[in-house]
């Protein structure tokens, strides 16, 4: 399966291909909206790499419209984001985004995480326990073990980890989390989930002020490293 | 005139003449059948005269009238005729109770149709004053509302001037805004003493100019109005103008002949100097609405420069960056260096439109619950790559409690970064930097401590401004010397604040504060929903 890369600066592009050559089977380019759309419902491509500023249609619509037939991880490139664009392209269906102007390698290691994401996804769903490091978690029986001993955890500790182990290299948006763990806006969204983010670092992570499993996306979320 | 009855204002001889006449002939017909009526009828018929009179001519003529069909009554009617003498002792009484109800009736219609007069300018008055103020709320632009009410006042207190001042906006003094001059008698601008307005304004206490040429603060404006001050009449009165307990103009009057406003004319001057204020007020509203949305039209076209900028730099930016990477991949140095500089040029762009953002005020924060752990984690993560080899040590209170603070988690992440990697640059190799998290009253304070080689007392503000550079700093320390002031100006942003201090030991300690989340807030929004 290809990848996908849509920019409307040739350079861009040549940048990017260069960057992901060595992983992809092939890479097909579009330099519009329309024709990212059409190319990805042609091509099936398994990776897209999504330029925000396109001259015909915003990368947002670009993301909900591929987002409704397809799977694929989106990784957006925009020159600059404020957290709000960034949590409002999570809720359009992308899975990351990165700066410009960002390095070769840097661009390859996002590129490299959401490929290993989209491939573990189908069998995940079978899979009941998840192993990071010394930390091992059964999402059936619930339990959690650190280093071989059995951790605690209440039931809206188990509901947080839960669905951030279910999405696990993928970023959650706050609301998202607060929606999956809550319901509907409950209260003070912001702060219970700071509360049981914390709580759940301190039972979990070996040093929680420096989190490897439940990372925090500043402005926009957390997510869940299953190869920190 | 205000205040009086419009009856008294006729030509009252001529009203006098009429019913002198009226009672003459009366008596005349009367007295052709003298024989045929008794006192009650006569009696009747001089009280009907009487009070006639009084109706159309007022008091004074009413009691004229009284007393001389008092006379002829008593002369013409009552036996023996021709004489003042009365025959009948019984009719003395008759002759009595005419004059007293003569009398009265008079007394009663005058009150009456006082009163009548009274209510009738009043309605008067409110009409006009509802007219003034629909007049005023309609005019499209607020100055000319503000012409229309000094025009109003002028004509309708007979002055020769009345002008309108403005209290700047920032205490800038006080500006004309508005003056309403008789034509026809020419006032001499000068002789308004601008000292004098802004006295008024500044104090809100009334100031007048005499006819003797005197001065006099602090008076009353009601009684120099009135023309009732104990040191005469005044030719000028500057009052204050009021909303809402604040001082916002001076209205100022001019009457060269001395200003003497009766009981009435005052109080329609206190109503039209409110007015007047509120015309101010207006104007002043307009103002700064106006002044508002420019600025905004400004900021947003500021915005829009700086995406554009932003896009335009960086686009480039990025493919200097891949390509140099690539040929550093070939093994070309000088490669790797572009590849270098290029991100070193990147960071700078970044840092230049933080700080544009910042002093422009349209870097909108974000302010949440946050907690504190969160927030060190963060840096420690993206602080990671210049730490320059240092130790990055971090401290939090271990006990359960909950370090929470409203602040922009981004902004004050960057603004963390910013610190840590400034420590990083002046720390002595091999001396970790110890970052921080703690309560400190109603303050959540982040600590970042260097071994550096602290800053003198007198550098301590001038850190913190933009591209200041400590004096006798090596030059590979790099950085535009943007990172304080732009930390500095997301601490103000969110109602924090950035200060450094000298550490035991040697170093600096810069303190970023925000505000803290108290354990009552806490226990209020923290409860957890399980």
């Amino acid at each position: 399966m290809p990848f996908l890369i849509v920019d409307d600066e040739p350079q861009i592009r040549r940048v990017v291909r260069n960057s992901l050559a060595e992983m992809a089977d092939r890479i097909i380019e579009a330099s519009t909206g329309r024709d990212a759309i059409d190319l990805a419902a042609a091509e099936r491509p398994e990776l897209i790499v999504l330029d925000l500023g396109l001259p015909d249609l915003g990368g947002e619509a670009v993301c909900r419209e591929i987002r409704q037939w397809s799977t694929a991880p989106i990784i957006v490139l925009s020159a600059r984001h404020s957290d709000q664009e960034k949590v409002a392209l999570l809720d359009a269906g992308a899975d990351d985004y990165i700066t410009k102007p960002f390095s070769p390698p840097e661009l390859q290691a996002r590129a490299r995480a959401q490929l290993r994401r989209a491939r573990l996804n189908p069998s995940q769903s079978a899979e009941s326990t998840v192993e990071v490091g010394d930390v091992v978690i059964d999402l059936v029986k619930p339990s959690l073990k650190k280093g071989g001993v059995v951790v605690h955890l209440t039931k809206t500790e188990w509901d947080l980890l839960r669905v951030l182990v279910r999405h696990a290299g993928r970023t959650l948006t706050h609301q998202q989390l607060f929606r999956e763990v809550w319901g509907n806006s409950y209260g003070d969204a912001q702060q219970y989930l700071r509360v049981h983010v914390r709580s759940l670092r301190r039972k979990m992570e070996s040093d929680s002020v420096r989190p490897r499993l439940i990372v925090t996306e500043p402005g926009v979320g957390y997510r869940f490293e299953r190869e920190p | 005139m205000i205040g009086e009855p419009r009856a008294l204002g006729r030509s009252s001889g001529r009203e006098a003449a009429i019913w002198f006449a009226i009672l003459a002939v009366v008596t005349a017909m009367m007295l052709s059948a003298r024989a045929s009526l008794n006192e009650a009828l006569v009696t009747l018929a001089y009280l009907l005269v009487v009070q006639g009179a009084s109706a159309r001519g007022g008091r004074p003529l009413g009691i004229a009238i009284a007393l001389a069909a008092f006379l002829c009554f008593d002369l013409l009617f009552l036996l023996p005729y021709g004489t003042l003498v009365v025959q009948n002792p019984l009719n003395w009484l008759v002759l009595v109770a005419f004059l007293g109800s003569s009398i009265l009736s008079a007394q009663l219609l005058y009150r009456a149709q006082a009163e009548a007069e009274v209510a009738r300018q009043r309605a008067a008055e409110v009409d006009r004053f509802a007219a003034l103020g629909a007049e005023t709320l309609n005019v499209a632009r607020s100055e000319d509302a503000l012409t229309a009410i000094a025009e109003v006042i002028r004509t309708t207190l007979h002055l020769d001037a009345c002008s309108v001042y403005m209290s700047g906006t920032d205490d800038d003094g006080v500006r004309l805004a508005i003056r309403s001059a008789d034509d026809s008698r020419p006032i001499p601008e000068a002789r308004n003493p601008h000292d004098l307005i802004e006295w008024v304004a500044s104090r809100g206490a009334a100031a007048a100019e005499h006819v003797d040429g005197t001065t006099r603060v602090g008076v009353d404006p009601a009684a120099v109005a009135a023309g009732a001050d104990s040191s005469g009449r005044a030719r000028e009165l500057m009052q204050p103008l009021r909303v809402r307990d604040r001082t916002v103009g001076v209205l100022a009057l001019r009457k060269d002949a001395g200003l003497a406003l009766s009981t009435a004319e005052v109080r329609v001057l206190e109503a039209l100097a409110y007015y007047a204020a509120l015309g101010v007020e207006r104007v002043r509203l307009a103002a700064e609405a106006e002044r508002a949305q420019s600025l905004q039209e400004a900021h947003r076209a500021k915005d829009a420069v700086l995406a554009s900028v932003s896009h335009d730099l960086r686009t480039p930016l990025t493919t200097i960056m891949g390509l140099a990477h690539e040929i550093a991949a070939d093994g070309d140095d000088r490669a790797a260096i572009i590849e270098e500089e290029a991100g070193r040029l990147s960071r700078l762009v970044a840092q230049l439109l933080d700080l544009s953002r910042i002093s422009s005020g349209s870097a909108a924060v974000d302010i949440q619950p946050n907690e504190a752990e969160d927030l060190l984690g963060a840096a420690a993560q993206q602080s990671a790559g210049g730490l320059r080899g240092h130790e990055l040590r971090i401290s939090v209170a271990s006990s359960d409690e909950l370090l929470f603070g409203r602040f922009d988690f981004s902004q004050t992440l960057r603004a963390l970064v910013n610190l840590i990697e400034n420590a990083a640059k002046y720390s002595p190799d091999a001396e970790p930097v110890d970052l921080s998290a703690y309560r400190d009253g109603a303050w959540l304070v982040f600590a970042v401590a260097d071994r550096g080689p602290g800053i003198p007392v007198a550098e301590r503000e001038r850190i913190f401004e933009p591209f200041y550079r400590a004096p006798g700093r090596a030059s590979d320390v790099g950085g535009a010397g943007l990172g304080l002031s732009i930390a500095r100006g997301i601490a103000v942003a969110e109602r924090g604040s950035l200060a450094v201090s000298d550490r035991d030991g040697g170093g600096s300690i810069f303190s970023l504060r925000v505000p803290a989340m108290s354990s009552a807030e806490l226990a209020r929004g923290g409860e957890s929903p399980e």
